[in-house]
């Protein structure tokens, strides 16, 4: 999907720099197809919580952050961890799984760096983590949530324009 | 790699160890010499032969680790036997090594043992049968190497460390991973190497990604940059939702794709946007909405199809409402780049 995905948004900003990992993550969030993907993503996902709870800002919050682990596809690991912490319908099961994971999960520094234990508090789903697996994910996730901000802004920009634009078009046919 | 391992090392030892390196090659001279003249039972792997009575000696003094340490001129801490451990011919090799210092330089056959072998440097790259001798030089030197790095952790596996670098006549079950001039040569810590050197590749690649990190020296500092990063993009998006959700109940989504950066408009679907502009209640003269409009529909057919094979109901879930009484679905490239 990937390769596809860059040779079609290879007009536009596929990056393609040097094949370490963190990079196959900012090559993967900038390509063009990527944020076409979570736009739509976003925008279903926010047609969807209108239906939910009017006043939801954290609905809001929580469909962007759905769908941009779906756009993720559930490769990186704080995809999977907000997929599976959003799903109602199987809470009951991912508590069953977090009781028992949190059983197993100790704050073991055998070979996890105490220091980069703060950056595994902040990335969903990346608490104890070996170091370069941690900071795998948390370049991943940083790509990810530049990605979710430009989107998010952009949209947020057209519907306050359209917004704006809108009363003047209805007072101008009117 | 041994040569240029030798030249390193011979730089890098050059204060100490210049007299010795003389010595080493009067040594190898000698031990070429000796071979050549060579005996009627010498064989092409073992020196006992030209040795004889001197070899039990030599062995004896291998294996008198107290006296070895107590001479030892650089402060070897590990007798020689326990770094042979299951190689004998090995320990008579290196006797005989010991011996032939002994006998050429006159001095005890103790100190030019150790002395040698710390001395030794380089191991003159092997030729023929002086190499298979020389190599416990390079063993030596391996040790010793990791050594004068005078920690306890490597003192206890030098021993270890003697089967790192690579060599013709031993076969030592470890993984060859050549170790750098002046690094210890042991698992352990080659292990760790590889996984420190992983982990500061992934933090360079992470600095590239966050502004600013670039300048900041020290793992820390950086950490705590990205995570500031980090959680400023988490703050922006609360923000931004805040904003969605305050412009949501007035605006219905529908052809927004088109408007978002990275793409702009295909081809209107024609009767179906008309349908949808009907649908909800716009009318076609609004400019914002209509931009949306073109794409989305297109879209969003193609997107039922994808979330229903790739997540099930995790994906009705999220998108309750299907827009069920659109067109069907149309493929493109982009359809195929999702899959």
């Amino acid at each position: 999907m990937l390769a596809s995905a860059s040779i079609e948004a290879g007009s536009t900003s596929g990056k393609k720099q040097r094949t370490g990992s963190p990079n196959q993550a900012q090559i993967k969030w900038r390509t063009g197809a990527q944020e076409r993907i979570y736009n739509r993503r976003l925008i279903e996902a926010l047609r969807a919580a209108r239906g939910a709870a009017r006043p939801g800002a954290h609905a809001v919050k929580e469909a962007a952050d759905s769908a941009l682990a779906l756009t993720a596809r559930g490769q990186s690991r704080w995809s999977r961890a907000i997929l599976t912490s959003r799903l109602r319908r199987r809470k009951l099961l991912v508590k069953a799984v977090g009781r028992i994971r949190r059983r197993r999960r100790s704050p073991v520094p055998s070979k996890r760096d105490p220091a980069a234990m703060k950056v595994g508090r902040v990335v969903p789903g990346c608490r104890s983590l070996p170091a370069p697996t941690l900071l795998e994910e948390a370049a991943d996730y940083v790509a990810a949530l530049e990605m979710q901000v430009k989107a998010m802004r952009a949209l947020a920009d057209a519907l306050s324009s359209a917004r704006i634009a809108s009363p003047e078009s209805e007072a101008a046919e009117s | 790699m041994e040569p240029g391992r030798s030249s390193g090392g011979g730089s890098g030892n050059s204060g100490t160890f210049t007299p010795e390196i003389a010595e080493t090659l009067r040594f190898e001279e000698e031990i070429q010499s000796l071979m050549r003249d060579g005996s009627p039972a010498a064989t092409g792997s073992s020196f006992t032969a030209l040795l004889g009575l001197p070899a039990s000696q030599a062995v004896e003094l291998l294996h008198d680790p107290g006296d070895i340490n107590h001479r030892s001129a650089t402060g070897f801490p590990l007798g020689f036997s326990p770094t042979f451990p299951s190689n004998t011919a090995l320990v008579e090799r290196a006797a005989r090594f010991s011996v032939f210092a002994a006998a050429a330089a006159g001095e005890s056959p103790l100190v030019s043992n150790s002395g040698g072998h710390t001395a030794w440097p380089k191991p003159e790259p092997a030729d023929s049968d002086s190499g298979e001798l020389l190599q416990r030089p390079a063993k030596r030197r391996a040790a010793d190497r990791s050594k004068t790095k005078a920690s306890a952790k490597r003192v206890k596996s030098g021993e270890m460390g003697t089967g790192k670098p690579t060599e013709t006549g031993e076969k030592l079950p470890y993984v060859h991973v050549r170790a750098r001039r002046g690094q210890a040569t042991d698992s352990h810590s080659l292990a760790e190497r590889a996984r420190r050197e992983k982990i500061n590749a992934r933090m360079k690649l992470l600095q590239e990604l966050v502004p600013g990190c670039s300048k900041i020296s020290g793992t820390a500092l950086v950490l705590d940059e990205i995570i500031n990063h980090v959680q400023s993009l988490q703050r922006q998006v609360e923000l931004l939702s805040m904003r969605l959700a305050a412009v949501n109940p007035r605006i219905d989504f529908t052809g927004l794709d088109s408007f978002l950066p990275p793409e702009c408009g295909r081809g209107a679907i024609g009767n179906e946007t008309s349908l949808w502009l009907e649908g909800v209640g716009l009318g076609p003269g609004e400019r914002g909405q209509h931009i949306w409009h073109t794409d989305l529909m297109q879209q969003q057919q193609q997107q039922q199809p994808q979330q229903h094979d790739f997540i099930g109901s995790a994906g009705t879930s999220l998108f309750p409402c299907n827009p069920s009484d659109q067109a069907p679905p149309l493929r493109s490239n982009q359809l195929k780049t999702e899959l």
